[in-house]
């Protein structure tokens, strides 16, 4: 069976993780990448049907079937970690239905102590929060924050109105992550986006060709 | 008492099968209890309990369980047809997509499991069947196939499969706060007589054409469930 590149993105709810993949996808389009999108969800289908009006049906950057809720009856983070099984079911079936696609977004809610997608679930795994948490936030370290492979710190224009100091968390992210990325993004104004589509194009699509540009090609 | 190391593994087994931890993604599913409790007409652990036996005694036990036993029988004798004309019945008989799919998504996902720790001709000729998409994989018959691959009777595989439900119900009512955590308890105690009841009544027939549910409340319960525009739970 075909593997369709996974990303993961997680993080805390309204820290922005369905407004990012509303950013990342059309910029994504633009080269050429198709995604499909499956939202993990808490409360409700709402981030699914907003980015498949969005993207799908106001958007048309792709079929409003690709952009699929998945409730997880309050458990967002066993849902990716202890027990994908429901993730993993979906993911065959687009597979199946559609191996032309260069990527699959998983979106969860989760809290930074113990967020984390199962490595057979996802490839790749975002964690964004944002600075109204405090600039503390990323010194606070959890599984989201420390093993993440691209943290990203969304709504940086707010930091000045919240007293949150973005040299702080920029010393604190290189501090706890290592070696690992981090990206400031301001999802609003699509501030940093193309530098988190660029980690994604390098380190989860390993710069390969659109699907769709390789069998024109051919 | 244990007669021998086989017994206990074969105990073992069960508690393994029969655990939250089993990756089967039932704990996603309410059966329509998210429904009922914004509705206001599930309130405190007695309809809990109610819910959980209607399902049990209305449902799974002339359904899923009879269906279960003999695809165990079946599966002893290796045979996929049989096996794939009950999953078939299976699908048709569950009248809520929601319900539906998310049986086939768990079904598919336990046979994916197993296969990974236990060798069996069986097992593998049905997962074969799946990738095939020559039948559905319903959790029920997937587990009945798993079962027989480790060994497990058909009696205790329909405990398995109850216990799963009636501890899925249980835990949906915590999450939805219907209930307390001792509460919980209660009713996974009250239940082990109907389980019970229901495993003597159900083990012993041995045909598919005399499988049989009758909860038409339920079905509407589970279908509005699975309109709702905001929902926790797969229904």
């Amino acid at each position: 069976m075909i593997h369709i590149p996974r990303i993961g993105i997680g993080g805390p709810v309204g820290s922005g993780k369905s407004m990012l993949i509303e950013r990342l996808v059309p910029i994504l389009a633009e080269k050429g990448y198709s995604v499909s999108i499956i939202s993990n969800d808490v409360i409700s289908k709402e981030d699914a049907d907003r980015m498949r009006t969005n993207l799908a049906t106001n958007g048309k950057l792709l079929p409003e079937n690709l952009v699929i809720g998945l409730a997880t009856g309050g458990c967002p983070h066993t849902a990716i970690r202890e027990d994908p099984s429901m993730n993993l079911s979906v993911i065959e079936e687009i597979e199946t239905n559609h191996p032309n696609l260069d990527l699959i977004i998983i979106e969860s809610g989760g809290d930074n102590i113990t967020t984390t997608f199962s490595p057979i679930l996802a490839d790749y795994f975002i964690y964004i929060i944002d600075v109204a948490g405090g600039d503390k936030y990323p010194r606070k370290g959890g599984l989201g924050i420390e093993s993440c492979d691209l943290l990203v710190i969304n709504k940086i224009d707010l930091a000045h109105m919240v007293g949150a100091d973005l040299e702080i968390m920029k010393e604190d992210a290189v501090k706890i992550r290592k070696q690992k990325p981090f990206e400031f993004v301001n999802c609003k104004t699509d501030e940093g986006i193309v530098r988190v589509v660029q980690h994604i194009i390098h380190d989860v699509l390993l710069d390969s060709i659109p699907k769709s540009l390789v069998s024109q090609r051919v | 008492m244990y007669t021998s190391i086989d017994d206990i593994e074969n105990e073992l087994t069960i508690m393994q099968l029969s655990d939250s931890f089993f990756p089967t993604g039932i704990f996603a599913t309410s059966n329509g209890l998210e429904f009922l409790f914004y509705e206001k007409n599930v309130r405190n652990v007695h309809d809990v309990l109610d819910l959980v036996v209607i399902n049990l005694k209305q449902q799974i036990g002339p359904t899923d369980c009879v269906i279960l036993g003999n695809v165990i029988d079946s599966a002893k004798k290796g045979e996929i047809n049989r096996i794939i004309e009950a999953d078939n019945m299976l699908y048709a008989s569950k009248l809520v997509r929601d319900i539906r799919e998310a049986s086939t998504r768990s079904g598919i996902q336990v046979v994916r499991c197993v296969s990974e720790f236990v060798r069996d001709s069986t097992l593998l000729r049905f997962r074969d069947s799946l990738i095939e998409k020559k039948t559905h994989g319903t959790f029920p018959v997937a587990l009945a196939v798993c079962c027989n691959a480790l060994n497990i009777k058909k009696e205790n595989g329909m405990i398995i499969m109850m216990y799963g439900f009636t501890v899925g119900m249980v835990g949906a009512a915590l999450r939805l706060g219907i209930i307390q955590h001792f509460e919980g308890q209660k009713i996974i105690h009250s239940v082990k007589p109907v389980i019970s009841e229901i495993v003597r009544e159900y083990s012993k027939v041995n045909s598919l054409e005399k499988i049989w549910q009758f909860a038409p409340q339920m079905d509407i319960i589970q279908m509005s469930h699975e309109k709702m525009d905001s929902k926790m739970f797969i229904t």
